[in-house]
C-alpha cells in the first residue's frame, strides 16, 4: 500500500466521476489532436499545392531599363540588354547546390509572328512542361500534342475566328488548333501557345529562351538562398523571387496554424476548467476522508500527492484515448478538408498526450492546495 | 513529569461577536499509562478537548504538552508527523475507507512511508490478528460487522505503535455485548502500557478506566481517580475549578 495504490483504488471506486473528470481532457485533447493533425496535413497539402501552383522564381536576361509609364500604360523607355538566355542555362539552374529543391525549370520563348494574317505573340513552351507550370489553365479541346499543334488564347481565338480542330498559317507552315484556352484574365488570352521548338523556328532562333520559370519545393523553403545560388551561376541573368507567391504561401499556412491553435486553446481551456471543477467537487465530497487521512498522520504533501496521482492516472488515460480518437477523427475527416490521404500525426498525438497530462495536473493544483489546507477537525465533523 | 499536560486551555470558535466558547480554562495532567474516560453532555466541550488532545487543532488559549512537546510550537506537517507516531485515533463511526479491504485500511497510515509492500502487509496482518480478525483481512468494511469494523479501526490506530490511543465514543454504534468486547480490547492495550483516552457520554463506560474526567460547560466539573495510578507516575492533576 502506497499513495499510488490508494489513488488507483479510489479511482476504481469512483468510476463514473473518474470518467467525467477524464471526459473534459478526452474531448479537449481529442479536439486538439484532430485539429492539429488536420492543420499539419493541410499545411503540407497547401505547401504542395502552392508549389505545384506555378513558378516562384523568375529568371530573365539582365537589362537596364528606364521605365516610362503609368500603371499599365507604357510610354516607352530605354532598355539595354546585357545578355541572352539559352536552353543550356536550364542545366546551370539545376546544378546549383540547392538543386534538389528545384521541381521545375521551364524555358519559355516569346516571339511576335504572323498567325493567318494577324500579328500575334507566340508563346513557346515544351508541351511536357505545360500542365505542370500552368495547372490552372483550362483548355477546350486537346493539349499540344506535337510541333504542329497550337492552343489559342480566348481573345486570339475570337480574333482569328478559330475553334478546336481549325488551322492557322504562319511562316509557310500550317498549325492545327488543338484547343482554346478558357479566359484567364492574363496576357496569354491574346497569345498563341505552341511548342517552343516551333516558335523558335518561326523566329529563326536556334536555342533562345526569353525567361525561365523556376518552381522550388518550398517546405521550410530557403527561397532567397536558391535565388542567390542561381544568380551566382548565371551572372548575366536577373533572378527574382516572385514575392507575392511566397508571401501568400506563408500567410495561408500561418492562417491555418493560427486557426488550429485558437480553436485548440479554447477547447483545452474548457477541458482544464472541467478538471478543476470536478476535482474541486471531489475534494468537497471527500472532506471527511481527507480528514481521516490527516488524522492518521498524512502530511499535506501526501494529500496533494494523492490527488495528483489520481488526476495523473485519469489525465494519462484520457489524454491517450483522446489522442487516439483525435487521430482517428482527423483521418476520417481528411477528405472534407481536401487531404487526399489522411495520415497519423505522431507529433500531434505525443504533444496532445503531454499537454493533457499537464492540463490535468495544472487543473488539480487549486483543489489539491485546498485539500491539503483542510483542517482535520473541519474534515472530521463527527468528532 | 506528566505525560500529557493541559494548562488553562481555552477554545473559542467564531469571531466578530458571534463567538462560542467550548473550553474555559481546562487544566489536566495525565500520566503515562492512564486510562482516562472523559464524559459530559452534548456541548460540554469533550469533542473539542479530544481534538486538542489529538493534535487535530490547537487551543486559542493555554498550552498543551505531550511527552514534553509543546504542540503549539509545531508546524502543520510536524504536527502531522507527531500525530502519526504518537497518537492513534478510534472514531465512533470507524471511518474506514469503504473501498479498501480490512488489511488495506490498516495499511493506510503506512501509505506515505517507504518500505516494502510485504513488510506493510505483514504488519497489518499481525495487527488484525491481535484484535481477533485473522482470516478476515480481505473483507471490505461492508462485509464486516460493526464490532469488526471497530476492531479494524483499532488495528489501524496501532500501526505506528503509538503510546496514546484516543477514542471518540468507540462503543456508540455498537450493541452492549460488542461494545464490551471493544472495551476489553482497550483494557488489554492499557495493560500493555498504552495511555488510553476515551470520550463518551455514556457514564457506564467510566468504570473501565482508571480515571474519570467530567466536563460541564467547557470546564472540568469532576476529575477522580478510579484505580491505582501506574507505578512511578506522580501525575499530579492540576486542580480543576471543582473536584469531587
Amino acid at each position: 500500500m502506497n499513495i499510488r495504490t490508494l489513488a488507483r483504488k479510489n479511482l476504481l471506486r469512483r468510476k463514473s466521476r473518474a470518467v467525467f473528470t477524464g471526459l473534459g481532457i478526452f474531448l479537449g485533447i481529442g479536439t486538439f489532436v484532430a485539429i492539429s493533425s488536420i492543420t499539419m496535413q493541410m499545411e503540407g497539402a497547401v505547401r504542395d499545392k502552392l508549389d505545384r501552383y506555378g513558378a516562384n522564381i523568375l529568371v530573365t536576361p539582365r537589362t537596364e531599363q528606364l521605365s516610362l509609364g503609368f500603371g499599365d500604360i507604357a510610354l516607352g523607355g530605354t532598355q539595354v540588354s546585357h545578355g541572352r538566355l539559352t536552353a543550356a542555362d536550364e542545366q546551370a539552374i539545376r546544378s546549383i547546390p540547392l538543386g534538389e529543391r528545384i521541381r521545375l525549370a521551364v524555358p519559355w520563348f516569346l516571339s511576335a509572328a504572323d498567325a493567318s494574317g494577324k500579328n500575334l505573340v507566340w508563346m513557346g513552351v515544351r508541351p511536357v512542361d505545360l500542365a505542370e507550370s500552368r495547372p490552372w489553365w483550362k483548355v477546350d479541346g486537346a493539349e499540344i500534342g506535337g510541333k504542329d499543334d497550337v492552343i489559342l488564347g480566348f481573345e486570339a481565338a475570337a480574333a482569328l475566328d478559330k475553334g478546336p480542330g481549325g488551322t492557322l498559317e504562319s511562316g509557310g507552315r500550317t498549325f492545327r488548333v488543338a484547343g482554346i484556352l478558357k479566359p484567364t484574365g492574363e496576357k496569354e488570352d491574346g497569345m498563341v501557345i505552341a511548342d517552343i521548338a516551333a516558335v523558335r523556328e518561326l523566329a529563326g532562333v536556334k536555342d533562345g529562351v526569353t525567361f525561365f520559370e523556376v518552381a522550388a519545393l518550398c517546405r521550410e523553403c530557403p527561397i532567397e538562398d536558391i535565388v542567390r545560388e542561381i544568380g551566382a551561376k548565371m551572372p548575366g541573368a536577373k533572378v527574382s523571387a516572385i514575392r507575392s507567391v511566397v508571401e501568400s504561401r506563408k500567410a495561408a499556412v500561418d492562417q491555418f496554424r493560427r486557426l488550429g491553435l485558437g480553436v485548440s486553446a479554447i477547447v483545452l481551456g474548457i477541458g482544464g476548467l472541467m478538471v478543476f471543477v470536478t476535482i474541486m467537487g471531489n475534494v468537497q465530497e471527500r472532506t471527511r476522508e481527507i480528514g481521516i487521512l490527516r488524522a492518521v498522520g498524512f502530511r499535506r504533501r501526501a494529500i496533494r500527492s494523492l490527488l495528483f496521482w489520481e488526476t495523473g492516472w485519469i489525465a494519462l488515460a484520457a489524454s491517450a484515448a483522446g489522442a487516439l480518437a483525435g487521430a482517428g477523427a482527423a483521418i476520417a475527416a481528411s477528405p472534407l478538408f481536401g487531404i487526399a490521404r489522411g495520415a497519423v500525426e505522431w507529433r500531434a498525438m505525443a504533444l496532445g498526450t503531454v499537454l493533457g497530462v499537464s492540463l490535468g495536473l495544472l487543473g488539480t493544483i487549486p483543489p489539491a492546495r485546498r485539500a491539503a489546507a483542510l483542517s482535520p477537525t473541519e474534515a472530521i465533523r463527527s468528532l | 513529569m506528566s505525560f500529557i499536560t493541559l494548562e488553562e486551555l481555552e477554545m473559542t470558535y467564531g469571531s466578530n461577536g458571534t463567538s462560542a466558547t467550548a473550553l474555559r480554562g481546562v487544566s489536566v495532567a495525565i500520566a503515562r499509562g492512564e486510562y482516562a474516560v472523559i464524559t459530559g453532555e452534548s456541548g460540554a466541550g469533550k469533542s473539542t478537548l479530544l481534538c486538542i488532545l489529538g493534535g487535530l487543532q490547537l487551543p486559542t488559549g493555554g498550552r498543551i504538552t505531550i511527552d514534553g512537546v509543546d504542540l503549539s510550537t509545531l508546524r502543520a506537517d510536524a504536527l502531522a508527523d507527531f500525530r502519526g507516531k504518537t497518537i492513534g485515533f478510534v472514531f465512533q463511526a470507524y471511518h474506514l475507507l469503504p473501498y479498501l479491504t480490512a488489511r488495506e485500511n490498516v495499511m493506510v497510515p503506512m501509505a506515505p512511508e517507504k518500505g516494502s509492500a510485504a513488510g506493510k502487509w505483514a504488519r497489518a496482518d499481525a495487527l488484525l490478528a491481535s484484535v481477533g480478525l485473522a482470516g478476515k483481512e480481505e473483507r471490505l468494511p461492508s462485509q464486516l460487522s460493526g464490532g469488526e469494523c471497530q476492531r479494524v479501526a483499532i488495528a489501524r490506530a496501532l500501526v505506528h505503535d503509538p503510546p496514546i490511543l484516543l477514542a471518540d465514543e468507540p462503543t456508540g454504534n455498537l450493541d452492549s455485548g460488542t461494545g464490551d468486547q471493544i472495551l476489553d480490547l482497550f483494557a488489554r492495550l492499557h495493560g500493555q502500557g498504552k495511555t488510553i483516552l476515551v470520550v463518551t457520554h455514556n457514564r457506564a463506560n467510566v468504570e473501565r478506566g482508571t480515571r474519570s474526567i467530567h466536563l460541564r460547560d467547557g470546564r472540568v466539573d469532576e476529575d477522580r481517580f478510579l484505580a491505582a495510578r501506574p507505578a512511578g507516575q506522580a501525575g499530579r492533576g492540576i486542580p480543576p475549578e471543582r473536584r469531587t
